[in-house]
């Protein structure tokens, strides 16, 4: 079934790890041409990601824990690299933490961009991170009970609701400046935004000293129902919904994760469709970012016409899919709808019209006064510490790194296309908006392209057989950078675990840094740059440590604050 | 500034007229999913298919009933109920105005008749895909004889259709000791 | 360590704190609804959604959709709401949040629960980080069905909440009639060979425009007309400006042939 070739990507890779590291090396398996996956020895692991990190130009997509107690008797810790030297692909590095003693070396301290991913660990499966400096919860409700880990297949039925431990909310922020701050909380609701969060700014004046901020808050707990109440064909449907953004981008990648672990041939032309929705995504995507960012710089009727002309990039998604957003397209192995002539037509008329009002809508946005005076130079990403977390999408391009899924790792259609990679080196708030410009007219070709050839035949295979305990990556570049998937099959029909990264998880860590050093009339326009969709300020107070009072500030006069720059409402 | 002023000047009235004209909505547009039930066999494959089991059946023995039922506010227009439907009996229709302001409105439901075993009484699948079922095979099968066969299978209750088979095994007699055989 | 919960332990409300409404709750609200007829301003309370409900109502404010032709304006704080727009399958960490801000608002409020989460927590409905839907936590005066609900959906769903539009949606119970019987389809067509046939256009053009293609096809196939079948696919409407319905028409031509040169040999 599985039509692997005897292409090896990654033998070097594992040649030099081999050498570095003697005796640390266990096993090794391809899952694709392309992955992977080398087990090491528990107490070596820090170092062999450390390695790949820094001295074969690794960078990290995801953590991966795995309760493979029924299996093997252990818990698996899955650390995917992505390879983006000279020999390009996924090397994972796992390794066993064995039942009864479960703890593990933290990896942290040697890379820190796993950060997030061992909190995560710890809060789903109960394997404690030895080393890792942050102990505060990062999933998981403040009003979780202790000690019930959602994850482990013999925590607890996926239904089941333990009451409240409390109504409050307990979570510690941490600040790192050494002189006397104000804080200055924001959130978790907003007045719109891609998901709620929490903020604590740390000022001195109007300058940010530090910033923190507890996300989070809509974890429903996706991974546990994908791997018990729902069969593996249709969690397609449920990856539509980790964002209602970039929807479509998880669910290309979580049906390419299952298609690699089954060997699953899918039709060219099925490819080619998903890459043209892939794109009419970043589309209606990059509009959206453009037009907040002309809201945050007090350009609303900027935002106003960005909208007004994004409705066409909803329009032509209508049309491919049935519906605006969550486009239910993808089966495991291929698409559900076709695009047939009329459809074809409509689609280049509408790519053409949004080529010429977009190119209107920029010029506009590029030629208005004080626009480039608000967001040149502000939230900067210094590219060291962009290459220390592993960020990804426009916020990582817009440092200078040349890492974009679909060029590094063709997937679906990618292959068929002419594209290379947009960067900025101004590492800034402008240099990020400037990516996405160039991104939205590189769509708009791709999307050209790929209806010009379209390959014929199919669009769905159903020739293949499930088959249980398989496992493998997939990666799809969403307009907010790498999404990435990493499921296993298990039996009856049900996925044993799927771990699923949004590109957003891996921008989060860095905002601190890009937080750092500006102004608080900034933070929005800031956060808002990283494309979290919208801004994450809502609610503002104000706590200033000096006089021990506290002031609630309202979100839009923060807002307010952000685009007029007077008044401030922090005297 | 100029560009700006052009542009506004250049792009006029954008708004559409809905409510107070129909919207123009896509030919393919997955809206509220419209169930037939005539149309219908209870054969419960969309409730199988439905991701987020907006679909549900509830069969009631001792009123001998099957209930098909849909509920508008946890659907997620995914449509796949219309793909696995043998009878073409639910399709996603364009319409989108579906607010209520009491919850029960948002149900909708279809109650079907059980069919009884031919061997024991007691209800067991309904009685309209029994019979769809009994209509295709008498389409289907090579002879009179084996459609009849066939028909009566399709009558019994999966209980009675195992007892049917022990008992058919046991005539075998496929446990019988080689010596036996000879 | 392990916990086998009892079905108690599912009920989505078990140990969440009750919301008290005034008795005189529908008068109040009647009152408001005349009050506010043209000038509503709404909160927006994200209680853990996937954002597209949320995009889904920011493009209703913007141009093409306009809702503040209506006088419906999405406000900054609950303190200044007449309505609280509810989105997301209440999650657990967003419960207390959520309940701060239908506290904050002024009463009386009206609730609107927006999407499929909001409605009754959707595909998320009975997971173990949520508490399945707006009225698990506060008492809701309209539901917005979809996913998300579109623009228009949602100026829809605002003019029922207003009152400007009645709803469409009824209850509905059918019963099974005396003598309901569902006919085979495309009787004329043998079944194998229309099971063929669909399956084909299916893997071809998907479940709906494939279907419709098969539909089409299979309507040609069974019914008797002039000429050979190419004529009469070659004369249907449109199709010479459309070579990918003709390829798929072709190769469902294709299925019948290789059938029947089955079934001769």
């Amino acid at each position: 079934m599985n039509v692997m070739s005897k292409i090896r990507v990654g033998a070097t890779h594992l040649a030099a790890l081999k050498a570095a590291l003697p005796h640390a090396v266990l096993d090794e398996a391809w899952q694709t041409d392309t992955q992977l996956t080398i087990t090491v020895k528990l107490n070596q692991l820090p170092e062999a990601v450390a390695y790949l990190y820094y001295q074969r130009e690794g960078w990290l997509s995801v953590v991966v824990g795995n309760d493979e107690r029924k299996l093997n008797g252990s818990f698996g810790l899955y650390y995917v690299l992505s390879m983006e030297g000279e020999e390009k692909g996924y090397v994972v590095v796992h390794a066993a933490v064995p039942e009864g003693k479960e703890e593990f070396p933290s990896v942290t301290p040697k890379v820190p961009a796993c950060v997030w991913g061992e909190r995560e660990v710890r809060d789903m499966f109960g394997l404690k991170p030895i080393g890792l400096p942050d102990e505060r919860r990062l999933v998981l409700p403040d009003d979780w009970p202790a000690d019930l880990h959602p994850l482990r297949k013999d925590a607890m039925d996926y239904r089941l609701r333990p009451d409240p431990v409390g109504d409050d909310e307990t979570y510690t922020f941490v600040n790192d400046s050494k002189q006397e701050t104000t804080v200055i909380p924001l959130g978790p609701l907003h007045i719109t935004s891609d998901e709620p969060g929490h903020f604590r700014l740390f000022v001195d004046g109007e300058d940010i000293i530090d910033a923190d901020y507890r996300m989070f808050y809509v974890h429903r707990g996706m991974e546990k129902i994908a791997e018990t109440r729902m069969g593996y064909d249709e969690v397609t449907f449920l990856a539509d919904r980790v964002c209602g953004i970039c929807g479509y981008a998880h669910s290309v990648a979580y049906t390419n994760s299952v298609e690699n672990a089954l060997g699953i041939v899918v039709p060219q032309r099925a490819q080619a469709i998903r890459t043209i929705l892939l794109e009419t995504e970043r589309l209606h995507s990059h509009l959206l970012n453009l037009g907040l960012a002309c809201h945050f710089v007090g350009f609303d009727t900027g935002f106003m016409q960005f909208f007004r002309v994004r409705e066409k990039s909803m329009t032509l998604a209508e049309m491919l899919t049935g519906s605006r957003k969550t486009y239910a397209i993808n089966l495991i192995g291929g698409v559900r709808r076709d695009i047939l002539g009329e459809q074809r037509t409509r689609t280049l008329q509408l790519i053409g019209e949004l080529r010429v009002e977009v190119g209107r809508l920029v010029e506009m946005l590029l030629s208005t006064a004080n626009v480039d005076g608000r967001v040149k130079g502000v939230g900067i990403l210094d590219p060291q510490i962009a290459r220390d977390y592993s960020p990804v999408g426009p916020l990582v391009r817009g440092s200078g790194h040349k890492r974009d899924t679909r060029v590094l790792h063709p997937f679906a259609g990618y292959g068929l296309v002419d594209l290379g990679i947009n960067v900025g080196e101004g590492c800034d708030v402008l240099s990020r908006t400037l990516v996405r410009v160039a991104e939205f007219f590189d769509s708009l070709s791709i999307i050209e392209q790929a209806l010009e050839n379209t390959p014929a035949g199919p669009i769905l295979t159903e020739d293949f057989t499930y088959q249980p305990y398989k496992f493998a990556l997939g990666f799809t570049e969403a307009p907010r950078g790498e999404d990435i998937h990493w499921s296993m099959t298990g039996d009856n029909q049900k996925l044993w675990r799927w771990r699923c990264r949004a590109s957003t998880y891996a921008n989060w860590p860095v905002l601190r840094y890009m937080l750092r050093g500006n102004t608080v009339s900034d933070a929005p326009l800031i956060v808002a740059s990283i494309d979290p969709c919208y801004s994450c300020t809502d609610r503002v107070t104000v706590v200033d440590v000096k006089k021990a009072t506290q002031k609630t500030v309202p979100y839009k006069e923060m807002e307010r604050y952000c685009r007029d720059r007077t008044d401030s409402p922090l005297k | 500034m100029f560009k700006l002023l052009k542009e506004i000047f250049r792009t006029g009235e954008a708004t559409v007229k809905y409510p107070f004209a129909p919207l123009h909505v896509e030919k393919d547009f997955r809206g509220k999913p419209e169930h037939d039930p005539e149309q219908c066999i209870a054969c419960a494959a969309c409730t199988v298919a439905c991701p987020p089991n907006a679909i549900a059946m509830a069969t009631d023995t001792d009123a001998g009933t099957r209930t098909w039922s849909i509920d508008y506010g946890r659907c997620i227009f995914c449509a796949r109920c219309e793909e696995v439907c043998p009878t073409d009996a639910i399709r996603l229709s364009t319409d989108f105005e579906l607010a209520v302001t009491t919850k029960a409105d948002l149900t909708r439901q279809a109650v079907f008749r059980l069919a009884r075993c031919e061997a024991c009484d007691e209800p067991f699948a309904a009685a309209k895909e029994v019979a769809y079922v009994q209509d295709l095979i008498d389409k289907t099968a090579p002879s009179a004889n084996e459609a009849a066969r066939r028909r009566r299978s399709v009558a019994t209750c999966p209980a009675c259709k195992r007892a049917r088979d022990v008992a058919t095994v046991a005539a075998l007699r496929f446990d019988r000791q080689p010596e036996e055989t000879r | 360590m392990s916990r086998t919960p009892t079905t108690d332990a599912f009920r989505p409300t078990s140990g969440i704190t009750r919301i008290d409404t005034p008795a005189d709750i529908a008068s109040m609200k009647g009152a408001l609804l005349k009050d506010i007829q043209r000038s509503a301003y709404v909160y927006r309370v994200d209680c853990g959604g996937c954002n597209g409900c949320e995009i889904e109502i920011f493009a209703a404010i913007t141009p093409i959709f306009d809702a503040e032709r209506f006088g419906i304006k999405v406000v900054a704080s609950p303190r200044h709401a007449d309505i609280l727009l509810f989105t997301g399958a209440v999650t657990r960490a967003m419960r207390m949040p959520a309940v701060r801000a239908y506290e904050a608002a002024p009463d009386p409020k009206i609730v609107v629960s927006y999407g499929a989460c909001g409605c009754s927590g959707g595909i998320f409905h009975d997971l173990y980080c949520v508490w399945g839907g707006t009225d698990k936590i506060v008492p809701v005066d309209v539901y917005i069905p979809g996913c998300p609900p579109t623009p228009a959906a949602t100026i829809y769903g605002f003019a029922v909440a207003l009152g400007l539009l009645g709803q469409k949606l009824k209850a509905e119970t059918h019963v099974e009639g005396a003598d309901e019987r569902v006919a085979i389809a495309h009787p004329n067509v043998p079944y194998n060979l229309r099971v063929l046939i669909e399956r084909e256009a299916r893997r071809m053009a998907g479940y709906r425009q494939g279907g419709d293609i098969a539909e089409l096809f299979l309507t040609l196939l069974g019914t008797a007309g002039t000429g050979t079948l190419s004529e009469r696919m070659a004369r249907h409407a449109g199709l010479e400006n459309d070579p990918r319905t003709l390829e798929i028409l072709e190769r469902l031509k294709g299925v019948v042939t290789a059938a029947m040169a089955g079934a001769a040999s």
